[in-house]
C-alpha cells in the first residue's frame, strides 16, 4: 500500500512536468523557430498545432476502437478504461482540429467552413465521438457500457475509410501535400511529437483516473453488501 | 432450417405492423411534411433544383426512415417481448437479418411515396430512367438498414433511445447520403458513365462492409 502511494506521488509529479516542458518546446518551437509563411503570415503557425490534434484525435479513434474489439473478446473492464479515455481525449482533440482548422480555412481561404474531404471526415469523427459520448452517459452497467462503446467504435472506424473516399469524389481544396521550406517541416515534427505525448500522457492519466473510480465502486459495493 | 425461421420473424414484424399501424403511417406522414417543407423552401431554377434534389430526397428518406429503424427494438422493449425474443431457438445472426429486412421494406414503402412526390413537386424527371434510381434505393436501403438495425440495437439499451439513434446513424450514413444524392443527380442528368459506377460501388461497399458487421457484432448488442 505504502509503495503504491510512493510511485503514485512520483507518477503525479512527474507527468505533469514532462508535459510542461513538452508543451513549452512545441509553443516555442512554434514561435521563435518556425519562419514566417509569406502569403498567410503568422496565422500559417496555427498549421503546426492543427496537424499534432488532428493526427491524436485519429490516432484516439482507432486506439478506442481496438481496445473495445479487445474488450469485446476478453471482457475485461480494464480495455474499456483504455477506450474511454481514448473517447474523451479524442473527442477533446477532435474538438481543437475543428477550431484550428476553421480559423485557418478563414485566414486561408476566406471562409470558417468548407466541405472539404478532411474538414468533412473531422466534422463526423467529432460527431461520432459525441455520439458515443451520450451513448455511454446513458447506460449505468459498466460491462453493458462498455459493449456498446465498443460496437459504436468498431462501427465508427469502419465507416472513416468510406467518408474519405465520399468526400474526396464529392469535392476537395485542401492543399493534399503542401510545400514547406525544411525548418517548417522540423517545427511541424517537433510539434506533432510534444503534443503527442502530451496527449498520451493525458490519455494515460485518464485511464488511471477511471482504474481508480471503478476500484471505489466496487469498494463501496463490498462495504455496501 | 434457419431460412423458416427467418421468414416467421420476418412475417411477425411485418404482421404486427400491419394490424397496429404504430410506425410506418408515422413514417410515411413525417417523409411527407419534409418533402413539402424542402420543396417549398426550394425556389430554384430548373438546373439548380437537378442538382439538389437527389439531396434533398435522401435526406427526407433518411430523417423519415430513423423512425422505422429507432421502433425495430423499441417496440419490443416496450412489449415486453425482448426477453421471449432473446428466448426463441434462433441465433442472433437470424434476429438480426429479420429485422433488417422488415427496416429495408418500410424504406421501400417509404420511397415508393416519397420519390413519386419529389419528382411532382419539383418538376426534376426523377423516374425517367427508373432501373438505375431504383438500383440506388435498394443499396442505399441495405446500408441504411445494415447500420441503423444494428445500432437501433445498441441506442435502445440506454435511457436515451429515441434521440439516441439519429446522433449515431445520421454521422455514420454520411458516405451513404453523398453517394446516392450523386448517383440520383447524375441518373436524372442520362450520365451513367464512371463517374455514376463509383458511386454506386461506394454504396455497395457501405452495404457489404456494415451488414457484414452487423452479422458479427449484433451478438454482443443484443446480449443481457
Amino acid at each position: 500500500m505504502l509503495e503504491t502511494a510512493n510511485s503514485r506521488s512520483l507518477y503525479d509529479f512527474l507527468w505533469p512536468a514532462v508535459a510542461a516542458v513538452m508543451v513549452t518546446t512545441a509553443i516555442a518551437a512554434i514561435f521563435l523557430l518556425a519562419p514566417t509563411e509569406e502569403t498567410m503570415g503568422a496565422a500559417q503557425r496555427i498549421v503546426y498545432i492543427h496537424v499534432s490534434v488532428a493526427w491524436m484525435g485519429l490516432a484516439s479513434f482507432v486506439l478506442m476502437a481496438v481496445t473495445g474489439g479487445i474488450y469485446l473478446f476478453r471482457r475485461d473492464l480494464a480495455w474499456d478504461h483504455w477506450s474511454r479515455a481514448a473517447l474523451e481525449i479524442g473527442w477533446l482533440c477532435c474538438s481543437l482540429t475543428l477550431a484550428t482548422g476553421s480559423l485557418w480555412a478563414h485566414a486561408a481561404w476566406n471562409t470558417w467552413w468548407t466541405w472539404d474531404p478532411r474538414l468533412t471526415t473531422a466534422f463526423v469523427l467529432w460527431a461520432m465521438y459525441s455520439a458515443a459520448l451520450v451513448l455511454r452517459s446513458g447506460v449505468e452497467d459498466p460491462h453493458r457500457r462498455a459493449r456498446m462503446g465498443a460496437i459504436v467504435a468498431i462501427v465508427g472506424v469502419l465507416d472513416v475509410p468510406l467518408v474519405v473516399m465520399a468526400t474526396r469524389w464529392f469535392r476537395g481544396i485542401h492543399p493534399k501535400s503542401p510545400h514547406m521550406e525544411p525548418t517548417m517541416r522540423l517545427v511541424l515534427l517537433i510539434s506533432v511529437v510534444c503534443f503527442t505525448v502530451f496527449f498520451a500522457m493525458l490519455l494515460l492519466l485518464r485511464r488511471s483516473q477511471l482504474r481508480v473510480a471503478d476500484m471505489l465502486e466496487d469498494l463501496q459495493a463490498q462495504a455496501e453488501a | 432450417m434457419q431460412y423458416k425461421k427467418l421468414y416467421w420473424m420476418i412475417s411477425k414484424d411485418l404482421l404486427s405492423e400491419c394490424r397496429s399501424l404504430r410506425v410506418w403511417p408515422a413514417m410515411l406522414l413525417l417523409g411527407v411534411v419534409v418533402a413539402l417543407m424542402f420543396a417549398m423552401q426550394t425556389d430554384l431554377p430548373p438546373d439548380g433544383l437537378r442538382r439538389i434534389v437527389g439531396g434533398l430526397l435522401w435526406l427526407t428518406i433518411f430523417f423519415a426512415g430513423t423512425l422505422a429503424l429507432d421502433r425495430s427494438f423499441a417496440a419490443e422493449r416496450e412489449d415486453g417481448c425482448w426477453e421471449g425474443l432473446l428466448c426463441y431457438p434462433v441465433s442472433p445472426t437470424c434476429i438480426y437479418l429479420a429485422k433488417l429486412i422488415v427496416n429495408v421494406v418500410a424504406l421501400a414503402a417509404l420511397e415508393c411515396v416519397l420519390i413519386p412526390l419529389f419528382a411532382i413537386l419539383t418538376d426534376v424527371p426523377l423516374l425517367a430512367h427508373p432501373g438505375p434510381v431504383i438500383a440506388v434505393a435498394v443499396l442505399e436501403n441495405l446500408g441504411l438498414a445494415a447500420v441503423g438495425t444494428l445500432l437501433s440495437a445498441v441506442a435502445n439499451t440506454g435511457r436515451q433511445s429515441s434521440y439516441l439513434l439519429p446522433l449515431l446513424v445520421l454521422p455514420t450514413v454520411i458516405p451513404l447520403v453523398l453517394g446516392a444524392a450523386e448517383a440520383t443527380r447524375l441518373a436524372v442528368e442520362h450520365d451513367f458513365g464512371p463517374a455514376w459506377w463509383r458511386w454506386v460501388q461506394l454504396l455497395a461497399a457501405f452495404a457489404i462492409v456494415f451488414i457484414t458487421a452487423g452479422i458479427v457484432l449484433f451478438e454482443f448488442a443484443v446480449e443481457e
